[in-house]
């Protein structure tokens, strides 16, 4: 099968500024793939040439087997766009705006105008159609770009961090929507909110400062943080005793203790019956599985936190 | 080129026209109006006949052709800075199969199609209100001009639109290059009132072909066959020079 996405050595170049280094990608059709850094990581640039907006310096890029240099025009046929701002038309109803984009990708009246139809109801905006953007709250202008960018039936959609700046109630609602349609096509989502990432995506990239730095689903993101397993272990006392017995311990790589807590790392799981063993007696409350954050496995990765 | 996509953009810039039709055209008839009152009543007594013809009737189709001009000028260029810079429509338009060249032939058509439609606007108005009559038979020969004159300035503005970042850097133009082109060329008085040496220096300017042509096609029936080859071919320079910055900067 075709990936939907595939780039090999994608570089971009701005004077001596790598914005995108050397970037290997692939993406399953039909999966939702997210770009997961914090600004300036390099996420736009990607999508913009993925969009054909823009020219690499170097490698290639392909989407559904289009070569990104050669083949733009076709690339925009089978592509939806959401950008970061909404680049909604204000002078036009949000029906408007939608029948604009129809025209453009060359439909038929009769086509666009049931699809239209559609995509207004999908998206909440059926009773709003033919009010001015301007009018909408955020949340609704996202889902207008977003109900745009369907308009063509596109196969493959990229959102270029499609809820920043939004309340919290109008990201859900925009995830929803994501959710809604997952399945019908490829979704390209970029974000630097790791929350969205892991909510939607089948498979995560990371990256910063233009560099791929791991991918894979977050489960595997997560467990290959450092290949440990961490455990909290409450005590209801003699907590400083128990934890040096644990530290000096052979298959435990990392410890620390807060209060009556202590958190655990093991090399693998199957340890957890040695320090069961070893706490035989002890006074212990609790122990119990701590799942690792993706923006724990985001630190491990960068050595920073995520830059807002 | 297919020009199907222009065509869509070019709609979409009508529809915002006809919506805001009126207010449009109060604003547009009200400076070439005023001029018109000022100059061309006010001072007719003190001026009387120029080439032959009363002060008000020589300036009037020059206002016509300023309007238009200016209309071309404007929409051209005030459009695809806001919709590069403001609304990012330009970019919205880009990751569908238009090309670029259609997105700035359809910029380049609505600000030409709004310089006709204002000019013919003002035109009326002036016939309405003033003593100005033409020939019928006049208006083609002055259409040969008042086509590509506004094509041209159209142009100009889609290549002030496409390299100018700043609002106030448009402002800044229109004051230095695109008044002074418009009343340096004989738009208030006679080519004949410039120095021996400077004439050749007027003549050699496009807007000059364009007002000087248009107005003897209007009020005398002449035709300047070499004013409109100058215009016809400023304008097809400048389509090129447009065509090919915006695809320049887009590339960026």
């Amino acid at each position: 099968m075709t990936a939907a996405i595939l780039t090999n050595n994608l570089t971009k170049q701005y004077g001596t500024l790598t914005a995108l280094g050397n970037l290997d990608l692939q993406v399953r059709q039909g999966s939702i793939f997210g770009l997961l850094g914090p600004n300036g990581a390099g996420k736009t640039t990607l999508i913009r040439i993925l969009t054909t907006l823009m020219r690499q310096s170097s490698g290639e890029a392909f989407i559904e087997g289009n070569d990104t240099r050669s083949r733009g025009r076709d690339i925009r046929c089978l592509i939806g766009v959401v950008p970061q701002e909404n680049s909604l038309d204000r002078y036009l109803t949000a029906r408007e705006n939608l029948e604009l984009h129809a025209r453009l990708h060359k439909m038929d009246a009769a086509r666009y105008r049931q699809r239209i139809d559609e995509l207004m109801e999908l998206m909440g905006l059926a009773g709003r159609q033919h009010d001015f953007p301007d009018t909408f709250s955020g949340g609704m202008q996202r889902r207008l770009v977003v109900a745009r960018a369907l308009v063509h039936q596109p196969r493959v959609l990229f959102l270029d961090e499609p809820t920043t700046g939004l309340d919290p109630q109008s990201r859900r609602s925009v995830w929803e929507y994501i959710r809604s349609i997952a399945g019908s096509m490829t979704i390209f989502l970029t974000t630097h909110y790791l929350e969205e990432a892991e909510l939607l995506c089948d498979r995560i990239a990371i990256m910063d400062h233009g560099r791929l730095i791991a991918q894979g689903t977050t489960q595997e993101l997560k467990a290959r943080l450092s290949g440990d397993t961490l455990y909290e272990i409450e005590f209801d006392g003699e907590t400083e005793r128990y934890a040096a017995l644990l530290k000096n311990m052979a298959c435990i790589r990392s410890i620390t203790v807060k209060g009556a807590v202590v958190n655990v790392g093991l090399e693998h799981w199957e340890c957890l019956s040695e320090v069961v063993s070893a706490l035989n007696g002890a006074p212990v409350r609790r122990i119990s599985l701590r799942e690792r954050t993706l923006e724990e496995v985001f630190i491990s990765l960068t050595g920073a936190g995520v830059r807002q | 080129m297919k020009l199907q996509g222009a065509l869509a953009i070019w709609r979409r810039d009508m529809l915002v026209l006809r919506r805001s039709v009126l207010s449009e055209m109060v604003a547009v008839v009200a400076y070439p109006l005023t001029i018109y009152l000022a100059f061309g009543i006010g001072m007719k007594s003190y001026i009387g006949l120029v080439e032959g013809v009363p002060y008000s009737l020589f300036i009037a189709p020059g206002l016509i052709t300023m309007t238009a001009v200016n209309a071309a000028y404007s929409e051209s260029v005030w459009s695809l800075w806001f919709h590069r810079r403001v609304q990012f429509t330009i970019e919205s338009y880009r990751v569908t199969p238009v090309s670029v060249s259609e997105i700035v032939v359809a910029k380049i058509f609505s600000g030409f199609t709004h310089g006709l439609v204002k000019a013919l606007t003002v035109a009326l108005v002036i016939f309405a209100i003033t003593p100005f009559r033409f020939a019928p038979e006049h208006l083609l020969g002055y259409l040969a001009f008042l086509i590509p004159g506004s094509a041209f300035f159209s142009c100009a503005g889609v290549i002030c639109g496409t390299i100018m970042d700043k609002p106030e850097t448009i402002g800044k133009v229109e004051a230095v290059f695109i008044m002074p082109l418009i009343f340096m060329s004989g738009l208030f008085f006679p080519l004949s009132s410039y120095p021996e040496k400077v004439i050749p220096w007027i003549r050699a300017l496009p807007t000059t072909a364009l007002f000087e042509g248009a107005r003897q096609a209007l009020v005398k029936g002449s035709f300047s066959a070499m004013f409109v080859l100058q215009i016809a071919g400023m304008a097809l320079i400048t389509f090129v020079a447009a065509v090919w910055i915006f695809r320049l900067k887009m590339s960026d």
